[in-house]
């Protein structure tokens, strides 16, 4: 039964961080560097991983079907249309959480496992029930924050919590990043996040509106090709997982001018 | 872990009645073909200054200290003070207890009931409560939102950016110690305490302890606690 399947959890204590977006975007990225992926909606409270996907009118089973034993595994797998090395387990009814133990989140991982070069899960905010079903099946994690107090305390309690549950290794990243207000220290510097978590830090990812219309538009930044830094820093993050040793970006010389001039160049307002 | 280098010499020191530290190291010494010293101080308490003079007699017979073993914290912590690499090396009953949580653990070092000391190894995090029935030592951090709680002293090799609670059933004599001190709030016995908002100077150790009815802050004195706990309580250096 022992695969080599990579199952990451993506979690942050704290909700609207950037769990699902960096789920979606990473998802995309590992697939199309090749390897076969699949996320898996743990948060069937408010499940919307598959509209960041924008796979969300093709769902027909979720989770809950697999779970019961009505469908088989791939009925319920939703395939992404433009990359089909992306499947999409959708969480199921709301009403699931009151059934759900930890069990069985075990066993839908194990099955996907049987199929997949990486499993990613994406966690509810908060440490309560959901949390822990979405752990039980993982074996790493990634813990997403931003620089705020409120947010790395969260995470903080979320990386005792994983500790404490033999989840090994537990990577960091740090997203909306904004490279201005960190020089001119308005804004929590890597550094004061990085000392109070301790944690190996996977990647940053920088402040980018392109982000929202991705979002709301269903789909994700990585898989558009888009130029925009914030899709450079989630591919970058998927490269560094599969083991590729790319430097980080320097926040501090982000948004120079030559940075800030070739952006201004593709915009074509001329 | 046995697996040292040919010109390493390991050397075991003891705490006997029979013979002083400083015999059995220079017993132990007379090896002309050996270059670099490990010192094994098993149970062995050895303060900053009997460190600093076992380390003359070493260089005096133009050897070298690589490292130094010790069941005891405290000996640990003398050691690595004074810039050696150190090994902390656990009895068997915390080997099992390590296993089951690699990342952090902690066990009580001294079962005598007035001077407990609760080790604990790894970083306290957030919403994480630690509570030693006699004096803490946790080697790691506190982060902002954890809380430690001792009826004795706390020290941390590490940073406190939480709570910490020592002296708590009223004991005014306690004290808490830090490598930055820099908690969310100070309390010992009844007295309770914002922390300070500056930042304090890098690499140095501070201790808060009450006068009066204030916690006062000040740069930590090394030996303090050995020497007091040695007064106190000479039995105090017997492992379980």
């Amino acid at each position: 039964m022992e695969s080599n399947t990579r199952i990451i959890l993506i979690c942050s204590g704290k909700g609207g961080v950037g769990k699902t977006t960096l789920t979606a975007n990473l998802g995309i990225a590992l697939a199309q560097q090749g390897s076969k992926t699949a996320v898996l909606d743990a948060d069937f409270g408010l499940r919307n991983l598959d509209l960041l996907l924008g796979l969300e009118n093709r769902i027909i089973y979720t989770a809950q079907e697999v779970l019961e034993e009505s469908c088989r595994l791939e009925q319920a797998l939703v395939k992404h249309k433009q990359e089909p090395n992306l499947s999409l387990m959708p969480a199921g009814n709301p009403r699931m959480l009151d059934w759900l133990k930890p069990d069985d989140m075990q066993r839908i991982v194990s099955m996907l496992s049987e199929e997949f070069d990486y499993v990613l899960i994406d966690c509810p905010a908060g440490v309560e029930d959901g949390f822990k079903n979405a752990v039980a099946g993982a074996k790493e994690a990634i813990v997403i924050t931003n620089p705020e107090v409120s947010a790395v305390r969260d995470a903080d309690r979320v990386i005792g919590l994983l500790n404490s549950n033999g989840i090994k290794p537990v990577q960091l990243v740090l997203n909306r990043v904004r490279p201005k207000m960190m020089a001119s220290q308005e804004m929590l510097a890597v550094e004061d996040v990085t000392d109070i978590l301790a944690l190996p830090l996977l990647g940053l990812v920088v402040e980018d509106e392109q982000v929202i219309v991705s979002t709301n538009r269903g789909e994700p930044l990585t898989l558009i090709g888009s130029k925009s830094p914030a899709a450079k820093c989630y591919s970058n993050i998927a490269r560094r997982l599969q083991g590729e040793e790319i430097p980080l970006i320097d926040p501090s010389k982000e948004g120079s001018i030559r940075e800030k001039f070739r952006r201004l160049m593709q915009t074509k307002i001329f | 872990m046995t697996n040292y280098l040919q010109d390493i010499k390991l050397i075991c020191l003891s705490n006997s009645k029979k013979s002083h530290w400083k015999e059995q190291l220079t017993k132990q010494i007379k090896d002309p073909y050996k270059k670099e010293l490990e010192i094994d101080a098993q149970d062995l308490l050895l303060t900053c200054k009997d460190i600093r003079d076992l380390n003359n007699i070493v260089e005096r017979n133009q050897l070298k200290i690589t490292r130094f073993r010790s069941h005891l914290p405290e000996t640990i912590v003398s050691a690595s003070s004074l810039g050696f690499e150190t090994l902390l090396t656990l009895s068997s009953c915390k080997k099992s207890n390590q296993e089951k949580y690699p990342q952090s653990s902690s066990s009580y070092i001294n079962n005598d009931e007035l001077f407990k000391l609760l080790l604990h190894q790894g970083t306290l995090r957030s919403g994480e409560n630690l509570t030693g029935e006699g004096d803490i030592l946790l080697l790691g951090d506190v982060n902002p939102g954890a809380k430690v709680e001792a009826r004795g002293d706390i020290l941390i090799w590490g940073r406190l950016r939480g709570i910490a609670h020592a002296g708590k059933d009223g004991n005014r004599q306690a004290k808490i110690v830090a490598l930055e001190l820099r908690p969310l709030q100070l309390r010992i016995a009844n007295a309770i305490a914002l922390g300070p908002q500056e930042k304090p100077e890098e690499g140095l150790a501070e201790e808060a302890h009450l006068v009066g009815e204030q916690i006062i802050i000040e740069p930590a004195k090394p030996g303090n606690f050995n020497t007091a706990k040695n007064n106190a309580n000479p039995t105090h250096t017997k492992t379980i």
